[in-house]
């Protein structure tokens, strides 16, 4: 995208997030799905998805912190779909994502997965 | 799925869903179908990265969770859209800016990001000032540079490294040509 490399010297001053490099997550991307979230959605600033591109990231890191705060419980070092579930679950501002996420869920959410590749060596 | 690959007859208003005209349709349909389904999610490496970078070095991530994240980022920014495009539609404005966003997070629970979001976006837009001025300023000349740039400090007015400029701007404002200063 034609904007990245004009950015890219705003994003490595470092100053606001400290990290270097250009927007993490694509703004014609984000743009799209801005735009198919609904009819009254026409028109979009410029700036609108580059916000988005940090709060996305700001979204992802958290919602990860809390999906391994699960992983950890269980005593695995895999991060897994069931785990991002109960983060969700746990978490009063994820309730928006609960009805997508017990959709994809597994039946068995007790802590007994099916598809575990490491046993807590609970025997 | 229909194949019509190597056929010349008049297929061309074809039932398809998309309303598209091809005439090899069979596998191209297809993917098409497959490209819009991947319109509505980020790239799964861009999140997986995003995922790893605050994940201890040892820890893995499995396929689905990252799918399932690429679905919950996708729902979260729709979600966010629609509030901030509600309130843009109440206030009679046609376009969602950033601020409309910020507004939005904060108001959807989000307050932990709203701050960081409005102070990287006011500096986006500050950057964004310096820039524009910057291009006019040179295709104009050099001199035009200084009290340019000194507009610009002017309209930032939170910021507080441009109180020199700031002051030097109220000088001009009150006629005083000469650099005198009131004791």
């Amino acid at each position: 995208m034609r904007q990245a490399g004009k950015y890219s010297g705003f994003m490595m001053c470092g100053g606001i997030s400290g990290r270097t490099g250009p927007h993490s997550l694509p703004l014609a991307r984000i743009k799209k799905i801005m735009k198919k979230s609904g009819e009254d959605v026409k028109m979009i600033s410029g700036e609108a998805p580059i916000v988005f591109s940090k709060a996305c990231e700001l979204f992802i890191e958290e919602l990860t912190r809390r999906s391994w705060a699960t992983t950890l419980q269980g005593k695995r070092r895999i991060l897994h779909k069931d785990d991002v579930a109960s983060a969700v679950m746990a978490t009063d501002i994820f309730d928006f994502l609960v009805s997508m996420v017990s959709e994809t869920a597994s039946p068995s959410e007790d802590g007994t997965l099916p598809e575990e590749e490491e046993t807590a060596g609970s025997s | 799925m229909v194949d019509n690959r190597g056929n010349s007859s008049n297929n061309i208003s074809s039932d398809s869903r998309e309303g598209f005209n091809y005439n090899f349709a069979g596998d191209r349909h297809h993917h098409d179908e497959l490209v819009k389904e991947q319109d509505r999610l980020l790239p799964i490496a861009n999140v997986g990265r995003i995922m790893k970078q605050i994940l201890p070095p040892n820890a893995k991530i499995s396929k689905e969770a990252k799918e399932t994240m690429q679905e919950c980022v996708s729902e979260f920014i729709s979600f966010v859209t629609g509030e901030a495009s509600d309130k843009c539609h109440k206030e009679k404005r046609k376009t969602v800016n950033g601020d409309d966003i910020c507004w939005a997070l904060s108001t959807l629970g989000f307050d932990d990001y709203s701050e960081p979001l409005k102070r990287y976006l006011h500096r986006f837009r500050e950057l964004e000032g310096e820039k524009a001025q910057q291009s006019k300023a040179n295709s104009g000349g050099e001199d035009q540079r200084n009290e340019v740039v000194a507009v610009s400090a002017a309209t930032a007015s939170t910021t507080s490294s441009s109180t020199p400029l700031m002051k030097f701007n109220m000088m001009n404002e009150r006629g005083n040509s000469s650099i005198s200063r009131r004791y």
